[in-house]
C-alpha cells in the first residue's frame, strides 16, 4: 500500500462499481420512461403541466417548499378483490315470479354455484320454487343441473374438508348490487372468482385495495412511483413532512386535508384556489396550528394594473381584498395540477364502490 | 519549493525538515482552517435561526430571502461546503506535508485557490437565499457557484496530488490512504451529479437517485474518509504507540471505499424498489470496515485512553468522533433498512444523518486536528494559548452535536409513530407536537456555534502572540 496510483485505481474501481449501479442502472431502467395513457380516454398520466403551473413548479423550488413537503405517497400493501356488478342472465338463469305477479326475480343459478366455489366460508342454500313453476317443462332441467352441480359443490367441500355454515349464505351475498364478492385477498384468487363469476353469465370486476397509512389518510389514491416524475425538472420528492404530502394535493376532499374543510359552493376548482390563495397568504387563517411560512411577499396590497390584476382575494378578517401576484396564481396551479387518481400499469387504482341501488333480491330459500 | 527528487537516496538527502514542511503549509493551512470555522459559525447560525422557523413560523416571517425553505439548504451547503469540504483541504494538505515529510507545492497557488472556493460558496449561498436553489439536497448551489467551486478544487486537489507524488517518505501511511481516495472521491462524484443535473438533466426521479448518491458519497466516503485520516493520525500520535494492525486498517480501508458509496439511498419512495433495499443492504455491510477501524483504533490507543484524555485536547475531540461514528452507522443499520426505513422515512430522523456526520462525525475530528495544527503553525507549540477556550469549544461542540442527534432523532421518531398510525392527527402531533424537542435542536445549534467561536477566539490570540514573537503578520 505503498503505491498512491494503485490506492487510485481501487478508489476508482470501488466509485465506478457504485456508478454502475446506482447511476447508470436506474438511468437504463427508467430513462426511456414515458407517461402512460389513460384507459377509455386520450389522455395520458403524467400530462405536460399547462404553462401556469409550469410556472408555479419554479416557484416551488425557489421558495424551498420541497424542505418541508414530500411528494411521494407510500403504501404498504397491494391487494385486489372481485366485485359482482350484474347478475346477468344464462340459460339456467329463471325468474322466480310466477307469471303475471307484475315483479321479476331472476336467479341465475351458474352464478349461485360460482359464488359458492369462490367463497368457501358462505353457505349456499338451494333455491325454494313454487310448485307451478317447478313443473313448468323450461325450470324443471334447470332446477335439475342445479341439484346436481349443488351435489358436486358438497362432495368436493367434504373432500376438501369445508364446512360451510348456514347463517350467512351467497344468496344473500348476491341479494344487493354492486358487491365486494372478495375483499383483500390475492390477486390469484380474485381473479379466479372474476372468471367463475363471469363464466356463470354474471359481471365482475377486479378491485384493486392500495393500503397503507397515507392512503387512509387520504392523500392519496396510490403510491407514488418513478412515472409520476417524467415531465419533473428538477424532481422535487421532498425527503421531511414537517408538512402534508403534496403529491395528490389537486384532487385531494377537502375533509382529508390537515385542517378538514368543506365545499360552500358547486364551484370546486375556484373554490380550492381560493383556499389555497389564503394559505399562501397565511396559512393560519386556514388552519391555525399550521407552521407553514406565510407567502405574503405573493401578494399586492395595492391594485396593479388592471390587465395583470385577475380575480382580487378576500382575506378572512380583512375588509381590504389582497391582489395575488402572477407567482401565487403559479404555485396555487401548480399544487392543483397535482393528482394521483389516476391509475398506471405499475400503480393501478379502481373506482370506490357506489352505494348500490338495491336491485330485486333473488329468491330466498 | 523545494521538488524533491523521486529515487530514494536523493529523497532522503533533499527531506525537507518537519519545520521547514510546517512551514510551507501555513498560508494555505491557516487560510483553510480559519475560513472553515468562520463558515462553521455562520452555518450554525443560518441552522440556528432556520431551525426556530419549524416551530415558530412567524420568526423572520414576510421575507422570501430567509423563509425556512431557503434558510435551511443555505445552512446544510454553507457547513458542507464552506465548513466540511475546507477544513478536510486545510487537513489534507497539512497531513500530505507532514506525512510525506515534504514541502507544499505552490502555497500561494493554494491560497488563491481557496480564496476562489470561498467566493464560490458565497455566491452559492447568496444564490441559495436569492432563490436559485437546484432543488437536490446537498447540490443546491446553482450552477454560476458550482462551476467556479469545482475550478477552484480542480486547482486544490491537483496540487495536493503533486505534492503527494513528491513526497519525501515513501511509505504511504494509513491516513494518507484515507487522504488519497477522499481527494480523489470528491471531483469525481461532484463532475458526475453535476454533469447529470445541471448539464445532461437525466429524466424524471433519476435526478433524485443522482442526488441522493451524490450526497451520500459526499458524507459516507469524502467526508468520513477525512475523519479516518484524522483519526489514525492522532489517536496513535497522542497516545505514541504504533497503530494495532496494518493489515486490518487495510481491509477496513477497502470495505468502506466498496460498500460506503451504495449507502444512503434507503430513504428514497418513488422509485424502484430494488434501490433502497440494495442501499438498505448496504448500510448494514458497513458496519463491518467501520467496527474494523474503530476497533484497531481502539486496541491501539487501549490501556492509554483515560490518560489521553486528560492530557489532549485533540484526543477528545477524536475520541467523541470515533464513538458518534460508530454509533451513527449503528443507527444506519438499524434504520436505514426494511421496515426501520420505511418506519423513519420523511421525518427529521432520516434527515439528522446529515448533521451527525457534517458537524459529529468529521465537525469534532477536524475541530480536534484544527487544535493542533494551529498552534502548530503560528506559535510552534502543540497546544492553543488558551486552555480554557479549548475546553469551551469542546464542551460546547460535543453538547451541541448531541443535543442536534438527539433532538432530531426524538421529533423524527414522534412524526414516524403518527405517520405509521392514519388515525393520529398530522397536524398536531406529527408537526407541532414535536416542538420540544426542536427547541433542543436549535440549543444544540447554538452550542456548536459557541464552539465555533471559542475556536476563533483561541485562533485570533494565537495568531497574536504569533506576531507579536515574529516579524509582524502572517507570512
Amino acid at each position: 500500500m505503498n503505491h498512491g496510483p494503485l490506492i487510485a485505481a481501487g478508489a476508482f474501481v470501488s466509485l465506478a462499481c457504485s456508478w454502475a449501479a446506482l447511476v447508470m442502472a436506474p438511468q437504463v431502467q427508467l430513462g426511456s420512461l414515458a407517461p402512460a395513457p389513460i384507459p377509455n380516454t386520450s389522455d395520458v398520466h403524467p400530462a405536460n403541466r399547462p404553462g401556469l403551473a409550469a410556472q408555479g413548479a419554479e416557484v416551488y423550488r425557489s421558495l424551498g417548499c420541497y424542505q418541508c413537503h414530500t411528494r411521494q405517497v407510500r403504501q404498504d400493501a397491494l391487494l385486489y378483490g372481485a366485485r359482482l356488478v350484474d347478475r346477468g342472465s344464462n340459460a339456467s338463469t329463471i325468474n322466480l315470479e310466477l307469471p303475471g305477479s307484475g315483479r321479476t326475480n331472476l336467479v341465475n343459478f351458474n352464478l349461485l354455484i360460482a359464488l359458492a366455489k369462490s367463497r368457501a366460508d358462505l353457505g349456499i342454500t338451494p333455491v325454494a320454487v313454487p310448485a307451478v313453476l317447478a313443473a313448468d317443462t323450461n325450470v324443471a332441467p334447470v332446477l335439475k343441473e342445479f341439484a346436481a352441480e349443488l351435489k358436486l359443490l358438497k362432495q368436493f367441500d367434504n373432500k376438501a374438508q369445508i364446512v360451510r355454515p348456514t347463517s350467512k349464505t351467497v344468496n344473500d351475498l348476491a341479494a344487493t348490487l354492486p358487491v365486494e364478492v372478495l375483499e383483500r385477498t390475492g390477486p390469484d384468487e380474485a381473479e379466479r372468482a372474476v372468471k367463475l363469476i363471469n363464466d356463470a353469465g354474471g359481471k365482475a370486476e377486479l378491485v384493486i385495495y392500495n393500503l397503507g397509512p397515507d392512503i387512509e389518510r387520504g392523500w392519496g389514491a396510490r403510491r407514488s412511483v418513478a412515472r409520476d416524475f417524467v415531465n419533473d425538472s428538477p424532481v422535487l420528492l421532498g425527503s421531511l413532512r414537517a408538512g402534508p404530502d403534496l403529491a395528490c394535493l389537486g384532487s385531494r376532499a377537502p375533509e382529508k386535508f390537515a385542517a378538514p374543510w368543506k365545499f360552500a359552493s358547486t364551484n370546486l376548482a375556484s373554490e380550492m384556489e381560493q383556499r389555497l390563495l389564503i394559505h399562501l397568504y397565511n396559512p393560519r387563517l386556514v388552519a391555525p396550528a399550521s407552521t407553514c411560512p406565510s407567502a405574503k411577499y405573493l401578494f399586492a396590497t395595492k391594485q396593479p394594473e388592471q390587465r395583470f390584476a385577475g380575480e382580487p382575494l378576500q382575506v378572512p378578517g380583512s375588509d381590504k381584498p389582497v391582489y395575488p401576484r402572477h407567482d401565487a396564481r403559479a404555485l396555487v396551479a401548480y399544487l392543483l395540477d397535482q393528482r394521483l387518481d389516476v391509475g398506471l400499469p405499475e400503480a393501478p387504482v379502481t373506482k370506490p364502490s357506489v352505494p348500490a341501488k338495491i336491485a330485486a333480491a333473488p329468491a330466498k330459500p | 519549493m523545494t521538488a524533491p527528487q523521486t529515487s530514494p537516496p536523493a529523497a532522503c538527502a533533499t527531506a525537507p525538515s518537519a519545520v521547514a514542511a510546517e512551514a510551507s503549509c501555513r498560508l494555505p493551512v491557516l487560510f483553510f482552517a480559519f475560513s472553515s470555522a468562520t463558515w462553521l459559525l455562520f452555518g450554525a447560525v443560518l441552522a440556528l435561526l432556520s431551525s426556530i422557523q419549524l416551530y415558530q413560523p412567524t420568526f423572520m416571517e414576510g421575507c422570501p430571502w430567509v423563509t425556512y425553505g431557503r434558510l435551511r439548504p443555505a445552512a446544510v451547503n454553507s457547513l458542507v461546503y464552506g465548513f466540511a469540504l475546507q477544513a478536510a483541504f486545510g487537513l489534507a494538505l497539512w497531513l500530505i506535508a507532514r506525512l510525506g515529510r515534504v514541502e507544499l507545492t505552490n502555497p500561494l497557488g493554494l491560497f488563491i485557490a481557496g480564496k476562489f472556493w470561498n467566493l464560490a460558496v458565497t455566491v452559492g449561498v447568496i444564490g441559495i437565499l436569492a432563490g436559485d436553489a437546484t432543488g437536490f439536497d446537498l447540490l443546491e448551489f446553482p450552477l454560476y457557484a458550482a462551476l467556479p467551486l469545482f475550478a477552484s478544487y480542480a486547482c486544490i486537489g491537483a496540487w495536493a496530488l503533486i505534492t503527494l507524488k513528491a513526497r519525501t517518505e515513501r511509505t504511504l501511511y494509513v491516513s494518507l490512504w484515507f487522504v488519497l481516495a477522499s481527494l480523489l472521491w470528491f471531483p469525481w462524484i461532484l463532475s458526475s451529479a453535476q454533469g447529470l443535473l445541471l448539464g445532461w438533466r437525466v429524466p424524471g426521479v433519476v435526478q433524485a437517485i443522482v442526488a441522493g448518491w451524490f450526497g451520500n458519497n459526499l458524507l459516507q466516503v469524502v467526508l468520513i474518509g477525512m475523519a479516518l485520516a484524522v483519526m489514525f493520525y492522532f489517536v496513535p500520535k497522542v497516545v505514541a504507540r504504533p497503530l494495532h494492525s496494518q493489515s486490518l486498517a487495510q481491509n477496513g480501508f477497502w470495505l468502506l471505499l466498496l460498500i460506503g458509496g451504495w449507502t444512503g439511498l434507503s430513504q428514497l419512495s418513488a422509485v424502484p424498489a430494488w434501490i433502497p433495499a440494495v442501499s438498505g443492504a448496504a448500510n448494514v455491510l458497513l458496519v463491518v470496515p467501520v467496527v474494523v477501524l474503530t476497533y484497531n483504533l481502539y486496541r491501539t490507543a487501549d490501556g492509554g485512553i483515560a490518560e489521553a484524555w486528560k492530557r489532549s485536547g485533540v484526543f477528545r475531540f477524536v475520541t467523541v468522533a470515533v464513538v458518534l461514528l460508530l454509533l451513527v452507522t449503528l443507527r444506519n443499520a438499524v434504520f436505514g433498512i426494511g421496515p426501520g426505513a420505511r418506519y423513519t422515512q420523511f421525518t427529521y430522523f432520516a434527515g439528522a444523518r446529515t448533521d451527525i456526520m457534517v458537524l459529529g462525525v468529521f465537525g469534532l475530528a477536524a475541530l480536534g486536528a484544527l487544535h493542533y495544527i494551529v498552534p502548530r503553525l503560528t506559535v510552534a507549540q502543540d497546544e492553543l494559548p488558551s486552555e480554557g477556550l479549548v475546553d469551551l469549544a469542546f464542551w460546547a461542540s460535543v453538547v451541541g452535536v448531541v443535543s442536534v442527534a438527539i433532538g432530531y432523532s426524538f421529533a423524527g421518531l414522534t412524526q414516524a409513530a403518527v405517520g405509521a398510525m392514519a388515525d393520529r392527527n398530522f397536524l398536531g402531533e406529527a408537526v407541532t407536537g414535536v416542538a420540544g424537542h426542536l427547541k433542543l435542536v436549535t440549543f444544540g445549534y447554538g452550542a456548536i456555534g459557541i464552539g465555533a467561536l471559542a475556536f476563533l477566539v483561541n485562533f485570533a490570540l494565537a495568531l497574536r502572540r504569533c506576531c507579536a514573537a515574529c516579524c509582524g503578520g502572517v507570512r
